[in-house]
């Protein structure tokens, strides 16, 4: 089977450092970008087969519009099945935690959250999910 | 952009008073509204938000003192002058007690008036400064906590997914003692960033205003999304989460946010002191005017005697064996706070070795035509 292709869009290099071998470790082979700007080109350029997307960056908004935008606008027409993954360093439910309230303001949301930080297992089983589908 | 006119009710029930001072002003740049009694001016008061209002005290039917009354109750910062016909000073004293500003004797010259209403609108312009500086004020406290908590937690979470790639062996071989070790780290990393979790949520708690943040929502959705979120967690501790089916009312008014803070705690703490092969159940019922939810596990259960303190703040159970004591002791004073504030009651019966079953209270939300 062919290796999956994560694309990995997160401002923090340590993030990406440290959750590069989880994805290796079950075979995915993994790009990364820095910015909503950066993460728009490489998803157009490469094709990845899942985003994970952190929304921690700069503005919330950058985070949700980029997702609301791969779903919805034109310019994404061929990439707009690609599952998204939002990452954010909020604490699970127990609290602070946000709740997708992009949906308020009519932006389409992510196929999945999940917390920093990620557990390796807990992760690859919500990629997987997604990629079956 | 110009700034609006202050706007001036004038109730009268003399035609002159209103008709004489509608025009000086508007001659001065405010927009003049009027009443002829106290009825039509309390709507009108509702209706138009008046900065300022006069207020004849001689006049039949529902008095201007009652008018004064009502402006306290529906908005205190409006500025209130009564108009007197006999210039007693008991009848000024009273209004002023009334919540009145300033009183005028009548009869008073366009000066005279011009003077006091330039007084009260100077007064009110004060009010609504001090007002809106402290609306900034707690803003900024509140990106403070926001931008402390976010320095804080942003590089412990780093350090935690550290802990977790490292530990997972997935940047090499791990030696028994290095794993030892390290665990031991990210557990108390976990607790670290526990605590600062929950100090936020203090925090932001004692900050108040919940109640202002009350609308009617689903409780069974909300907890519908709680245990599908926690079913991952519950797995890895082998433990079964379930939500009895509910089909009847379950329109909360309250706040979604706190409250789902409240029983994500209450499923936690199921997970986390159960036991292997175990089982949560959480329910719903509709019990008079209240909506009750139970989250039930067959977990270590809790001591009678540590029942009484449960809620208190950092009360943690001290446990022998190598169950230590997990958790800052802070998640259910925060639970019951916000269950309070929410103007229900929370409840726990345990038994040692078998389980324990919380349950929660919530008043549930009056349709709409029930409120007045």
């Amino acid at each position: 089977m062919e290796k999956a292709k994560i694309l990995v869009i997160d401002d923090d290099p340590d993030f990406v450092d440290a959750i590069t071998p989880i994805l290796q470790s079950a075979q995915f082979s993994v790009i990364n970008a820095a910015n909503p700007a950066q993460g728009k080109e490489k998803i157009l350029g490469e094709k990845p087969d899942l985003i994970l997307l952190d929304i921690m960056m700069d503005s919330l908004f950058d985070g949700f519009s980029l997702c609301h935008n791969i779903k919805t606008a034109k310019e994404f027409k061929d990439v707009k099945d690609t599952p998204i993954i939002f990452v954010s360093a909020v604490k699970e439910m127990t609290g602070s935690r946000f709740q997708f309230q992009g949906e308020d303001q009519g932006l389409i949301g992510p196929d999945d959250y999940i917390d920093k930080p990620v557990k390796p297992d807990d992760l690859i089983a919500r990629i997987e999910k997604l990629l079956k589908k | 952009m110009t700034e609006p006119k202050p706007v001036v009710l004038v109730i009268d029930d003399e035609e002159f008073i209103r008709d004489s001072c509608s025009q000086l002003l508007a001659k001065d740049g405010f927009r003049p509204e009027t009443a002829e009694n106290g009825t039509i001016g309390i709507e009108k008061i509702q209706n138009v938000n008046p900065d300022l209002v006069l207020i004849d005290l001689k006049m039949p039917g529902y008095s201007g003192f009652d008018v004064l009354d009502r402006i306290q109750e529906y908005n205190p910062n409006i500025i209130s002058i009564v108009i007197t016909g006999y210039a007693t000073v008991e009848y000024a004293v009273e209004a002023m007690k009334k919540g009145a500003f300033d009183f005028l004797p009548k009869p008073f010259s366009p000066d005279q008036l011009r003077i006091i209403i330039r007084r009260g609108l100077e007064r009110r312009r004060l009010i609504l400064e001090t007002e809106s500086l402290r609306r900034e004020k707690k803003l900024m406290e509140e990106n403070f906590i926001t931008m402390v908590t976010h320095q804080l937690r942003s590089p412990l979470g780093t350090i935690a997914q550290y802990f977790e790639v490292i530990l997972g062996g997935m940047v090499g071989k791990v030696e028994p003692k290095q794993e030892e070790m390290l665990s031991k780290a990210r557990d108390r990393l976990e607790r670290l960033m526990e605590l600062i979790n929950d100090w936020l949520d203090l925090a932001r708690m004692n900050r108040g205003q919940i109640v202002d943040r009350f609308k009617a929502f689903s409780l069974k959705k909300v907890l519908k999304n709680i245990v599908e979120f926690m079913q991952p967690s519950a797995q890895r501790e082998n433990v079964s989460l379930e939500l009895i089916p509910y089909s009847g009312n379950d329109s909360v008014e309250g706040d979604d946010e706190t409250l789902t803070q409240v029983f994500s705690n209450l499923i936690s703490n199921a997970i986390k002191y159960n036991r292997p092969n175990g089982r949560i159940k959480v329910s719903m019922e509709e019990k008079e005017e209240s909506l009750v939810v139970d989250v039930k596990d067959t977990g270590i259960g809790i001591q009678e005697e540590n029942l009484p303190y449960v809620f208190d703040q950092f009360f943690r159970v001290k446990r022998d064996g190598e169950k230590k004591s997990k958790g800052t002791g802070l998640g259910l004073s925060i639970a019951k706070k916000i269950v309070d504030a929410h103007g229900g009651t929370i409840h726990v019966m345990s038994e040692l070795g078998k389980g324990s079953t919380f349950t929660v209270f919530l008043p549930m939300a009056r349709p709409a035509s029930d409120k007045d």
